[in-house]
């Protein structure tokens, strides 16, 4: 018994050494000359793409090596308080990330060659979330567009049109529900996909998010019932409309998530389907040829009020924070080059941002490529909103039947005690 | 310790005071079929964890978490060795396992001794109060403050992990193990110190190896946490290539899509070691809990 705990010695020992031993390694594992860039990057579906686009810039020059980081924002997040943020990111665009923005953390990339190819009609959007005077903190990489999915095929069968106006969008509701097909597919356990799809297009089919929400900053503390514009004027018809067009789902809408919802679309069982284009790919696991097409969701009996919404699925972005601000400007012209984040965006389903950029080839997206094109475009309420309130859930509520005005009452409390409190 | 060995020390009893009762059998089957309930709540689970796994990825959407794989497909598996880059994460998590158990296991025992021994005095009194009083600190709270302090002692690696590990894995261990040493009889030091043993002899030959059973569940709960834990790996290691399993496999769960084949298959390798590990360790868990037993 005397040598079991020798024994276990020698063994938490040898554990301590090795523990050192590899620190130490991975300390100096960068010896061969060239400047290393940390590359932060996490979009799954892209990795092996990103990867390869990786290796051809590092084969291509003896300068710069770009390391691939995937793991996650949260990572990030503490790297910044670390004081070693990455040297490059190439990060979902949203309230987290403008956090950074408002701060001043991030360098400006105003002097780049990719930033003057840039859309400038795409920096109203970029600066809704926050802007750091003077400077361009991010450029958008990639752009999803999303609208109201639906399924060719059926609108064939039942001699439909995409509909151009609210009264047009009821028509094809009542026809489809009519002929005993389910006109929408709703998912309603997810709250984010109410949010998402139902939400953010009743309201950015007719209310001008960009400008409301520009005057309910202005409000700030003082938004309520007796301000000039508060979530309770300008959304509750939006919502009421909204909610209409929920009694057209299917029956177990209530208790069908994100996943459900993918799989019976793609086993046809509903005609339409609120979701942006990264549902595509999950529909196509089950369904490859799928003939789908996408078109804005018509809120008012104007054509001309047709927009869609996007977000910008991606951004580049150099923290100040970076000691190699030179190498990773190097990369980021390179991933803007036309032919890689042109590619990039063809393989995602994405917009490409820069001005010459021809859209995405991919027939499923036609329908929202002239809304794109002409800048009828929109940002969802629903990420605008900052996360401290809990819209997603506000917006589930008013799906599983909660009163809109008291919903909207709410809201409009929420964010005047938040404007209060900063 | 009472609860872990009642079925095992139950049933000698019963069967000592009742040999040949035939009433014997009415009890199993109620009994047997709570166990197989509680089996089923474990079994259930790893079914669909080990057939989805196999499964490829269209049938792994399709709806029937219980269906069997068909075509059988190890597509998975080989996805997610690649992008969680597996044998290196497996490495790190065993380094970083590995030292929070041994670091564990030697501090608190180490420091419940000197606590136990010394408790009429003031300052180790309140050093045991004081170690306690982590166990109302969660690593949330402390987060922010850990990063920057990591980061600036080079900490911001898997060794950080496991200081920070055993540290908060340090209060309840040494509640235990403080428990447990006040049932050890005091007369059992001084016969080793007639013997002239010394105080770190007296420790180290006499002492640690009677609380084997209490190190077993103390190695399992460091272990169980530093295997499991994401959070905290996550923001102290700096370096992507040194990140622990969990912390890779973070990347399965996004909100657009799901790849339960990948993601189950990586769960199932990361899975593994833990449970082969915990079935060794628990037979030992029995064996030394039964054992203190008879001596206390």
């Amino acid at each position: 018994m005397s040598e079991e705990p020798r024994r276990a010695l020698r063994g938490i020992s040898g554990a301590l050494g090795l523990a050192l031993v590899s620190s130490l390694l991975a300390g100096c594992g960068s010896g061969d000359g060239a400047e290393p860039v940390r590359f932060t990057f996490s979009k799954r579906e892209a990795i092996p793409y990103m990867t390869q686009v990786v290796a051809d810039y590092n084969a291509s020059q003896d300068d710069v090596r770009v390391e691939l980081d995937t793991s996650g924002v949260d990572v990030v997040s503490a790297s910044f308080v670390r004081g070693n943020p990455p040297d490059l990111m190439l990060a979902n665009y949203n309230m987290e990330v403008a956090r950074f923005v408002d701060r001043c953390t991030l360098s400006d990339l105003g002097d780049t060659a990719a930033a003057a190819r840039i859309r400038p009609d795409l920096q109203p959007l970029m600066d809704q979330y926050g802007t750091c005077d003077g400077r361009t903190s991010a450029l958008p990489y990639s752009v999803m567009a999303a609208s109201v999915i639906y399924d060719k095929a059926v609108f064939a069968e039942h001699d439909l049109e995409v509909p151009q106006t609210w009264s047009e969008l009821l028509e094809v509701a009542d026809t489809l529900e009519a002929a005993g097909v389910t006109p929408f597919y709703g998912t309603f356990k997810d709250d984010w996909t109410v949010a998402q799809g139902w939400f953010d297009y009743a309201v950015g089919g007719q209310v001008d998010t960009l400008d409301f929400f520009h005057r309910l900053d202005a409000e700030g503390a003082d938004v309520g019932p007796r301000s000039d514009v508060s979530f309770e004027k300008d959304f509750s018809r939006p919502l009421e409309q909204m909610t209409q067009l929920a009694q057209y789902t299917n029956d177990d809408a209530a208790s069908r998530g994100y996943g459900d919802g993918n799989l019976a679309f793609a086993q046809g069982q509903a005609a339409m389907y609120l979701q942006g284009p990264w549902a595509f790919s999950e529909i196509a696991k089950t369904a490859p040829d799928l003939d789908l097409g996408t078109f804005p969701l018509p809120m008012t009996e104007d054509p001309a009020d047709l927009k869609v919404r996007v977000n910008v699925d991606l951004a580049a972005i150099v923290p100040e924070g970076s000691r190699h601000q030179e190498a990773a400007r190097d990369f980021l012209e390179y991933l803007y080059r036309p032919e890689i984040i042109e590619a990039y965006n063809e393989s995602q389903l994405g917009y490409t941002p820069t001005t010459d950029a021809p859209p995405p080839s991919d027939p499923r997206l036609a329908g929202m490529t002239e809304y794109y094109d002409e800048g009828r475009v929109y940002q969802g309420a629903s990420v605008l909103v900052p996360k401290t309130i809990p819209v997603m859930a506000y917006t589930q509520g008013i799906a599983f039947g909660a009163d809109v005005d008291a919903t909207m009452r709410t809201l409009d409390t929420d964010w005047a005690r938040l404007a209060r409190r900063q | 310790m009472a609860t872990l060995t009642a079925p095992t020390a139950r049933r000698p009893r019963t069967a000592a005071a009742r040999p040949l009762r035939p009433s014997r059998e009415r009890w199993s089957r109620s009994g047997t079929l709570l166990l197989l309930l509680c089996s089923v709540t474990v079994l259930l689970p790893l079914y669909v964890t080990v057939s989805m796994a196999f499964k490829t990825t269209g049938q792994a959407v399709d709806g029937n978490a219980f269906s069997l794989p068909a075509p059988f497909d190890v597509q998975g598996f080989v996805q997610a060795w690649q992008l969680t880059e597996f044998p290196v994460g497996l490495a790190v998590s065993v380094l970083v396992t590995a030292g929070t158990v041994a670091a564990t296991i030697l501090l608190a025992a180490v420091a419940s001794f000197a606590i136990m021994r010394n408790w009429e005095r003031r300052l180790f009194r309140w050093s045991f109060f004081y170690l306690l009083g982590a166990m109302f600190i969660p690593f949330p709270v402390v987060a922010l403050p850990q990063i920057q302090l990591t980061g600036r002692l080079g900490l911001d690696n898997p060794v950080g992990v496991i200081v920070l590990a055993t540290m908060f894995q340090l209060s309840f261990s040494v509640l235990l193990f403080t428990a447990f040493l006040r049932s050890i009889p005091l007369e059992l030091e001084e016969s080793a110190r007639i013997d002239g043993a010394t105080t770190w002899q007296t420790f180290w030959r006499l002492i640690f190896p009677l609380l084997a059973p209490m190190s077993a569940t103390v190695g399992i709960f460091a272990f169980l946490y530093a295997w499991n834990d994401f959070m905290m790996p996550s923001l102290i290691i700096s370096d992507p290539d040194l990140q622990t399993l969990p912390v890779r496999q973070q990347l399965f769960q996004t909100q657009f899509s799901n790849n339960y084949n990948v993601s189950f298959a990586s769960y199932l390798m990361a899975m593994a070691p833990a449970i082969v590990a915990y079935l060794f360790t628990q037979r030992w868990v029995m064996e030394g809990v039964t054992q203190g037993a008879v001596k206390g």
